[in-house]
């Protein structure tokens, strides 16, 4: 199978180790999924060719991944170059992780939320914690958004289109 | 030819009601705001406004959810000539002289010219679609298990090869997609397969869901992680739009070569916008009698891919609408919104809803024409919206993506589910891993496998079938060369240079 064909970034070679990297971890994140899928359908009845049962199409899928997965971690492997790394082409791992757990932190907290304090009190939770993704976001500005989006929503979902979204808490 | 007629006699009455036309314009500003705005596209768009068209009639709903995936395409070169920064990835070319032109005070003639562009090509396309889709259709109602699984089999290895990146990344993706279809009730032994006793899990994971998910959420994550802030808005106040005479004799005949260009790459599996423009720039490169013009400025370069781009948009219903088989995400969002409607996708659609279906070719044809009203004379009120930051924007993108999840089955865990694939999607773009394939797996997960297993009850499960019927036997064979070009080193290379140009 191919060994090089994602050169999609202009400037290969300092890029390279990076891409080497990121196909080893895609590489192990396929195979991680593959395993853990054959692991569950450990008791799936796999059946014949002629009458498959729940687990042979699952269970072909799962080694299919295993496989597929086993080539894009040797392709990574392969691929690590002597070439010097580049500091500020490697963006830093942790910019990723302070929006990916506030974005989540605020979608989890509005879903909780939802039923209990209604639309209103649940769209602010959402905003003030999605506000602190970012350092651009003044306090006033937040404050304004979380208005701005309910007025919005409520007049969207709730008077448009009528949707049974309770508004606000119902004690 | 007079059933051609006929048949687009009976969808101009349906797309013309007032109900629809209304349906249409919004889709078409919708899409046009989205396509104006970077950080959004049509597939999270989509997704997320999926749930509320279960309100709609089907054929409205569908008239809308059309209309914002050609809107965006007008909507993205806006952005593209004017910021330099391109609202879609089918406008990355666009950027390029595109924007030289707006840096030498043609912006207005650059607008104008995508915009007819983009309208040429809507023209021909919807012709297409009304000529080309009867006879595919015809040929597609012929079709077994057998012959239906070899043509996912070869959709899904031709959405590897013209999808960008690594082609076992790709296929990787659609194993991974596959799989996440699968969860769920097993359609045929009625056992639960990859529930792990969730109840909520039992139907399978929503497609919206998932979509909204891993393109909606996971986009909002990786913008945010960009950061960083820099615009530098073109051109105020555009005031003249009318190209020179000059600009003009350029522009049309790539226009049409465009179109012509477009209108074929976007049937096929896999293509569909983003291909079509970056192969029409090649084009021009290479017709032009002074290639070293392009890059400063050559009108040319906006009008092909711009043409090839609505051209592609717009041919890529075809296979969606005649043989239920999705090219690309938007389609595959499609036929979710008709599965939402208990519409089973495929060539009976056409037969047994024409309705429906010409409607929907009629309607963008006048969605196109909406689209040129839009985008030209109003041209400054995109603009001013390209001035709202993106620190508001992904706020209310982040409220609509919750909202939206949440009403689609009014479950709480619905969102938390997205939140998860939003997470998810974040990890694929880091490890350039496309998401597109998976979602195609995803939505053909469980038909690839009912064909499967129906082919082999078919044939007492002897594998051979898939060589005795020639239908089959060639589709698969087709998917089969597919694979092996993707892997010589030649051709390789060039498919490399194709996404690179520019």
């Amino acid at each position: 199978m191919a060994t090089d064909n994602h050169d999609t970034v202009p400037r290969a070679q300092p890029r390279l180790r990076i891409l080497a990297r990121k196909d080893v971890l895609a590489g192990l994140m396929f195979m991680g999924v593959a395993a853990f899928g054959l692991w569950a359908s450990r008791n799936y009845p796999v059946g014949t060719a002629l009458r498959m049962s729940t687990g042979y199409v699952p269970r072909l899928l799962c080694w299919t991944l295993l496989g597929l997965g086993a080539i894009v971690l040797v392709q990574g492997l392969r691929r690590v170059p002597s070439a010097a790394a580049t500091p500020d082409a490697a963006a830093p791992a942790a910019s990723g992780l302070r929006p990916a757990v506030v974005v989540t932190a605020s979608l989890v907290a509005f879903a909780l939320a939802l039923e209990t304090f209604g639309l209103v009190l649940s769209i602010a939770l959402l905003v003030a914690l999605a506000s602190l993704a970012t350092r651009d976001l003044k306090a006033r500005e937040t404050l304004a958004a979380a208005a701005v989006l309910s007025l919005l929503t409520w007049a969207i979902f709730v008077f448009g289109l009528g949707l049974p979204i309770p508004v606000w808490p119902d004690w | 030819m007079g059933d051609l007629l006929g048949n687009l006699a009976t969808g101009f009455a349906v797309a013309l009601t007032p109900a629809n036309l209304g349906f249409a314009l919004m889709g078409a500003l919708i899409g046009t705001l989205i396509g104006v705005l970077p950080g959004i596209g049509p597939i999270a768009t989509i997704a997320m406004l999926l749930p509320l068209t279960f309100h709609l009639e089907p054929v409205s709903g569908l008239i809308m959810l059309a209309g914002i995936f050609y809107g965006a395409q007008y909507g993205g070169s806006t952005s593209a000539i004017l910021v330099n920064l391109p609202g879609e990835t089918s406008s990355v070319v666009t950027c390029i002289d595109g924007h030289q032109m707006a840096r030498q005070g043609r912006a207005g003639a650059a607008l104008t010219v995508a915009a007819l562009a983009s309208f040429l090509a809507g023209t021909v396309a919807t012709a297409i679609i009304a000529m080309l889709a009867p006879p595919l259709a015809r040929i597609g109602q012929s079709f077994g298990a057998p012959e239906y699984f070899a043509l996912m089999v070869l959709g899904l290895i031709a959405a590897v090869v013209l999808a960008h990146g690594s082609v076992v990344k790709a296929i990787a993706m659609i194993v991974l997609g596959l799989l996440l279809g699968l969860i769920g009730t097993d359609g045929q032994t009625a056992a639960q397969r990859f529930t792990f006793d969730l109840n909520a899990l039992s139907d399978g994971i929503e497609f919206a869901v998932l979509a909204i998910g891993v393109f909606g959420v996971g986009e909002i994550i990786a913008n945010l992680a960009r950061s960083g802030e820099s615009r530098s808005l073109l051109a105020k106040r555009i005031t003249q739009l009318m190209p020179t005479r000059e600009e003009f004799a350029r522009s049309w005949p790539a226009a049409v070569r465009g179109t012509a260009l477009g209108g074929l790459l976007g049937v096929l599996p896999g293509g569909g916008a983003t291909l079509s423009s970056f192969a029409a720039y090649v084009v021009e490169k290479k017709v032009a009698r002074d290639p070293s013009r392009f890059g400063r400025g050559a009108i040319e370069g906006v009008a092909g891919p711009e043409a090839a781009n609505n051209a592609g948009a717009q041919t890529s219903f075809i296979p969606m609408l005649t043989l239920g088989l999705p090219g690309n995400a938007v389609m595959a969002l499609m036929i979710g919104a008709m599965m939402i409607h208990g519409i089973q996708p495929g060539p009976q659609v056409m037969t047994e809803r024409p309705t429906l279906f010409w409607g929907m070719v009629a309607s963008m044809w006048i969605g196109n024409l909406m689209l040129l009203v839009i985008n030209l004379p109003l041209i400054g009120m995109w603009v001013q919206l390209l001035k709202v930051p993106y620190r508001f924007l992904y706020l209310a993108i982040l409220l609509f993506c919750a909202i939206g999840v949440y009403t689609i089955s009014n479950s709480a865990f619905a969102v938390i589910l997205a939140a998860i694939f939003g997470v998810v999607g974040y990890i694929f773009m880091r490890l350039e891993c496309e998401p597109a394939p998976m979602i195609l797996g995803f939505v053909l997960g469980p038909l690839v496998e009912d064909n499967l297993r129906r082919a082999m009850r078919i044939s007492g499960g002897d594998p051979m079938i898939f060589v005795e019927r020639p239908i089959a036997f060639g589709l698969l064979i087709a998917a089969a060369i597919l694979l092996v070009i993707v892997a010589l080193p030649a051709i390789r290379r060039s498919r490399e240079q194709a996404f690179q140009e520019g």
